[in-house]
Formats: C-alpha cells, structure tokens, sequence
C-alpha cells in the first residue's frame, strides 16, 4: 500500500498585521514576514496518513509526501522525514502564481500520484489562501477513481480496501471505500502533526528530497496560460467587531432594549 | 498544620470577605493548586498538590491585612497571586488547607503623575491595560514581559520580573519607586515614592522578589518613560555560531550603547521565530534602538559601525525583525491552543532562564545543552536564545520540548521537567552564574536556593523568620519545605 500525501507549507495569515493587508500591482500581498506553517487541513491529513500507517497487523504502508513551494519549504520535508515517511518530493512553483489554480494544482498532484502508483491519495481539503476545496476532487476526476470529502478518520481492511469515517450534516457516515482514491481532510479536531525527537531527527531526517519543477508538469503550465478566469480584484474584507452595552435595572428591561435599540432595526433593514 | 479545620478556615473568611469573596468551588481550587510549572498535570486534568482550602478575593489593604491576621493567627499557609501566570511553581499551594490569596480585583489606577513621570497603581491592576493607557498619552512603563497580557502588578514585582526592554530600561526593580505591602503580622509598610534616598539599604529590594513569602504587595508606583515608537530602529544579522553571537552582544553593551532589546538566537530556537526568512542552522542576532530620533538613529549607526568588523554577519531586513516583534507576546489564545496541542500531540514546551558573566554564558549554555541532550530522553527540541544584557554579562534563555512517552501525567514531571532544570542549575552553579534570571525561584528551582546564595543564604533566611515568624507566607517559595 503506498499513501501519497499532497501537503502545503504556507504563511500563518494571522500574524499579519492589518496595515499588510493590500495588493500590491501584481495583486500579490507581501507575506514575508509571516512564519511558515503547516496547512491545517494538510497536517491534519499528515497526521492520519501515520496513525493509518501504525495500524498493527495490517498491511506495510509506504508514505510519500509532496509539497510544491520554493526551498525553504524543504524544512519542513525534513520533519516528514524524521517521521518515517519513505519518500519526499518538492515540486518549486518557480514563482507561478498557484494561490486560484486548483485546476493547476490538481494536475501536477495527478500526475504525481500516477507516477508514484499510489493507493490513496490524501490532501488538505483546502488552503486559506484562494479556499477554494477544488483541488481534491479535482485529482480524483483527473484520475478517474472515487473521492471522499471531509474525511475524519480511516482504517484499513485488506490490500485493497478501506473504511472511511466522514462528517456530513448533522453527523458522521462511514463508507468501506476500494482504492485508489482520493481522501480529502478537513481541519480535523485533535490532529497536529505529531513531533519527532531530534534522535530521529538526526538519524532519518536526511532522507533526500527529490526536486522537480512546475515545468515537469507541462498540463499544469497549460492550465496556468490557459485558465478561464483571471484575478481582477484583491480586497480585505472588513471584521470588525463593536461592542454594546444593553441599558436597564431588571432583566426584562434589558431584552426589552435589547429587542428595541438592536434586532427590530436589522430586521427592519432585512 | 493549620491550627484549625478547614471549615473553620472558610467560616473565618466569609466573616471578614463575605461569602461572595470566598471560593470553595472544587475545579477554581484545583486550578489553585499550581501554576504553569505543571502545566501538562493541568492539561491533562491530574492535580498532584494539595488542594487549597478557598480562594479569596481582597478588594483593599485593609482587608489583605485582616485576612493575614487571621491566617498568621491560626498558621495557615498563604499563597498571594494576582494574574496567575507564574511558571516556577510560584504558586503552588504546597501545604494542607492553605488560603490563595487573590489580588486581582484591586485593580485600579490610582495616579498618573506626568509631571513627575511615575505612576501608581493597585496590586491587580493587568500590565497590558496599564501601558495600552499609557500609550495612549504618549508614554509607557517600559516594562513588557512576555506574560504581558496576562500579569498584573503585584505578581510582576513580586517575582522581580524583567521585560524584553530591559537593556534600556532596566528590570522591575530599576522601575518601581514605590511600594505598599502587608506583612503576615498585619502590619501595613509604605515606602514614600521619592527619586532616590540614601537613608540606608533599600527596603524596595526586601518587597521586589519576596515571591509571596514574606509579604502581599497592594499597591506599586513605577517610573513612566516617553512612548516614541516612531523612532525606533531595528537591527538584524544571521551568523553561524553562538560564541560569536555572544562576543557581539558583549561589544556593543561594552561600548556603552543602551538598546532596548538585544537578543542572539541559537539555531534551534531561531527556527522557531524565524524560519521563513533565516537560514536552516543559522543563529540570529537583533537589535532595538529606541527612545528620541537623534539618540536612537545614532545608536543604529554606532551598532551597525561595530558590526561592520565581523564579516561573518550576514545583514537581515530590519523590517523583518520589526513584524517578528509585534507578534512576540502570549495571550490566552495562545495558552488555550498550545493546550490543545499537548493533549493531541503529547509534545510539551518548557523554558528555564538563568543569566551568566561575558566569561561563562557560552559554557554554561553550550555544556546545560549537550548534558540534556545527553541524559534526558525524548527530546524534540533543545536550543536557547539570550535576551537580556548588561554591561557585565548576558542571560540564557533555554527553550526546551519534549515527547512525554510511556509516562502517567503525574510522572512527566519528575522523568523530564525536573531533571532538565537539575541538569541547567548544575552547569550554571559549577560556572559561576545565576539559577534564576527573571521568574523567580518559585518552588521549582527553591531546592538549588543554598548553592545559589552561598554564605549569603543567612541573609535570606533571617529575612523570612524575622518577617514570617510563623512560617505562612507561600511556603516552599524561595527557601524549600524540609520534609
């Protein structure tokens, strides 16, 4: 069984400060001084790929994780390689603007995984930069093999078959699913990245990493050229938040002003 | 070893606070019991340490020195805490029935004196509203710890806590003017807010650091300072090793320059702040020059001049360090998800601070970090950053995680936590520095107290019998329980 994970390293959005919030003419925010992260999503789908992996008794898994994004994103490979995970690819975006391209992504994310003859295929459902929760199922049309979305846990059955928990509305479903396929992972609760000790640092995180380029992915440049929309606009969206304070002596005052002085007007404006 | 029951304690309390001001309900009292020093006991939900007989809340002096009557009355242990952000054990109720006492509702501002640029302030008052007022009228402590959104300003001098501004401004005790605090006896002492006296020792220095074992601090006045973010200045440079780092930290505090924050990174550590900028196994150096636009743009140039003759530095974007600053404080959400994060991952992040002369800071951390590496299993991450200069030498700040494996949360402690904090109070008693720089011995690090002071511990120790004759203030804090 080998498990393909296609994982981003991103900058954490939220230490951004306000005043780094605008576009500049290529309609590119400077992120630079935000730290580097896992993608939640993607880690969550990291962690499960190992909890699958540690399953006793049941089939040898061979994990390979995938990233594209420049070099210093190698660091972050390396943690994979601690981890135990058999093979690391970093594909260098070479400055290609991939943040609205799930077409793109999921080409090279594709033809990765047939190159690897992977079972599954695990990816972060989405990433908060263009939030777009295409690209799994993107791959899984590329390919032409089955997808689950909002995967929660799995569980091997035998060499060619797995059982998947997913949340749906109002609860979770769980499905025995053949592979291949491709498992798309929420932010799922309770799912950081496990943490390896600096012994295994040492002893595995040197594994190499083999490089390739967006150019490698001739279909996925074609995407990139050829892509039906392009970005007009970039623009913050405003969350401020106001704080009021509700008048009266009793509680029945209270709502009764409340009901008066805040929710009759936003109905009315409804 | 209270001389009455624990209900008599509360019944005693609720006479004097009133029911609404004790609290006996059983999750506050274990929260009670520690601090952050067992922080993977709390996130796992095991309580190890007694559990205290009621948290109060006092609302002015007097009543701090009526509940102290009554507690020294009936020998009750005490444990004083305002925003209960300590992380040395500090605040561990380590005896049967013991009372914590809890100031944070004295929590106003009492004057802001700008002619005389000092002001004064309740015990509870939380630093983060202090200076955020402050700023607003152009001016600020100078005071900003890393627990600034959380502590409050009777723990702060209480613990004689430093701020990442430190090389400009100094720490607490180069703050605080002023001071009111009530002895065990009930007895209330105010020192008189005056710029400087020589009428003897300062008695500043018996309250600023008392840890809650000799008195409960209600009220504290400390210096104001200019607020002039618009001329500060940042310096950044990548390098290769942490002897190096050091040598530059002491050159440019040697030459007589006064930055607010000057801090070196070892690789480890720096990968944590820095690694989308900052090579893999590169250390950093940085810089802050702060204060009027004529002083801290020569002091720039003055720093940068003396850097300029270490071809190994590599310069970094000072805009950079800039952003990497502002994030740099821990609030609630960051204690709420790296609580999430031990339950999920088992992976735990502690730190312990010491400092060191200019002759024995690199020994000291160099040999604490191989030892631990060394002797202590499951380590995940073992580095250290310095943060805090003086003329005559520099602080190391060790950060350290580890895997708890195959270990009960009541055994984390005594596997990893402890024995890491033996290994770096070894190395630093055997080269000649400090155990403690900025948190306070607590109950923690108590036990290394004797080797810390030396012949010096007499002073010490008639401190606490001649102010806490009975033995009540938080005890265990700063000299250990004998068994």
């Amino acid at each position: 069984m080998k498990i393909l994970v296609s994982c981003a390293v991103l900058p954490d959005l939220e230490a951004l400060a306000s005043e780094d919030w605008h576009a500049d003419e290529q309609k590119q925010i400077n992120t630079a001084f935000a730290p580097l992260d896992w993608n939640a999503c993607d880690e969550s789908a990291l962690e499960l790929s190992l909890r699958l992996s540690a399953q006793d008794g049941k089939e040898p898994v061979e994990r390979c994780a995938m990233t594209i994004g420049p070099k210093n994103r190698e660091r972050f490979l390396k943690t994979l390689a601690a981890l135990r995970f058999d093979r690391l690819i970093r594909i260098d975006d070479d400055g290609a603007d991939l943040r609205f391209a799930p077409q793109a992504v999921a080409q090279i994310i594709a033809e990765t995984a047939r190159e690897e003859q992977a079972d599954v295929i695990l990816t972060g459902r989405q990433n908060p930069i263009g939030e777009n929760a295409m690209t799994p199922l993107l791959v899984a049309e590329l390919l032409h093999i089955p997808c689950l979305t909002q995967v929660m846990q799995m569980e091997w059955l035998d060499e060619k078959e797995i059982r998947v928990v997913c949340r749906v509305d109002g609860g979770l479903r769980t499905y025995c699913v053949k592979t291949p396929c491709v498992l798309s992972v929420g932010d799922v609760p309770g799912t950081y990245l496990r943490v390896p000790t600096l012994k295994d640092k040492m002893k595995y995180g040197k594994l190499p990493i083999a490089q390739k380029t967006i150019h490698d992915f001739p279909q996925a440049v074609h995407c990139l050229e050829e892509a039906a929309c392009q970005l007009e606009d970039l623009r913050p969206v405003i969350q401020e938040r106001e704080g009021k304070r509700i008048p009266g002596e009793t509680m029945e005052e209270m709502v009764h002003n409340l009901m008066e002085t805040v929710l009759k007007g936003r109905l009315i404006q409804e | 070893m209270a001389m009455i029951s624990r209900e008599k304690i509360v019944e005693g309390l609720v006479e004097i606070l009133g029911t609404e001001n004790v609290i006996t309900d059983e999750q506050v009292l274990k929260d009670s019991s520690i601090d952050r020093y067992r922080k993977y006991e709390q996130c796992m939900g095991v309580y190890t340490q007694p559990i205290p007989a009621a948290v109060i809340y006092v609302h002015s002096t007097e009543e701090v020195a009526e509940v102290l009557s009554f507690c020294n009355d009936n020998q009750i242990n005490v444990v004083p805490r305002t925003g209960h952000s300590a992380i040395e054990g500090g605040l561990e109720t380590s005896l049967q029935d013991s009372v914590v006492i809890d100031g944070s509702q004295m929590n106003k501002v009492l004057k802001v004196d700008r002619y005389n640029m000092q002001v004064t302030c309740q015990c509870g008052v939380p630093l983060q509203e202090l200076d955020d007022m402050l700023r607003e009228q152009g001016l600020t402590t100078g005071h900003s710890p890393q627990s600034k959104p959380l502590a409050q300003m009777g723990g702060l001098v209480a613990t004689r806590s430093i701020g990442q501004f430190s090389t400009l401004y100094g720490g607490i005790e180069d703050m605080v003017v002023g001071l009111e605090a009530v002895f065990p006896n009930g007895k209330i002492c105010r020192i008189k807010n005056v710029p400087r006296r020589a009428a003897g020792p300062d008695i500043r220095n018996i309250i600023i650091g008392n840890e809650g074992a000799l008195c409960f601090i209600t009220e504290v006045t400390v210096k104001l300072f200019k607020w002039q973010p618009e001329n500060n200045h940042y310096i950044g440079y990548a390098l290769d090793d942490m002897k190096l780092g050091f040598d530059c930290l002491r050159e440019v505090m040697a030459e007589g320059y006064k930055p607010s924050f000057a801090r070196l990174y070892d690789p480890a550590d720096a990968a944590g702040h820095f690694s989308h900028f900052l090579e893999e196994g590169k250390c950093i150096l940085i810089w802050m020059c702060e204060g009027p636009a004529g002083i801290t743009k020569a002091m720039e140039a003055g720093i940068k001049e003396l850097m300029s003759k270490h071809p190994e530095l590599e310069e970094v974007d000072p805009t950079l360090i800039e952003k990497w600053y502002e994030g740099l404080n821990w609030g609630p959400e960051q204690i709420a998800q790296e609580r999430e994060e031990i339950i999920a991952t088992k992976n735990i992040g502690i730190t312990t601070e010491v400092s060191g002369s200019w002759d024995n800071i690199y020994e000291i951390y160099k040999t604490a970090c191989d030892r631990i590496m060394e002797e202590v299993p499951d380590m995940t991450l073992m580095g250290g950053h310095s943060s805090h200069s003086y003329i005559n030498g520099t602080n190391m700040y060790f950060v350290y995680y580890y895997n708890v494996v195959d270990c009960e949360p009541e055994e984390e402690i005594n596997k990893y936590h402890n024995p890491i904090n033996r290994i770096i109070c070894e190395q630093v008693i055997k080269y000649g520095g400090s155990i403690v720089h900025h948190h306070g011995l607590g109950k923690a690090r108590a036990h290394y107290v004797y080797d810390e002071y030396g012949s010096s511990f007499y002073m010490l120790d008639t401190l606490k019998k001649a102010f806490d004759p009975n033995g009540i203030m938080n005890m265990g804090t700063l000299i250990p329980l004998r068994k």
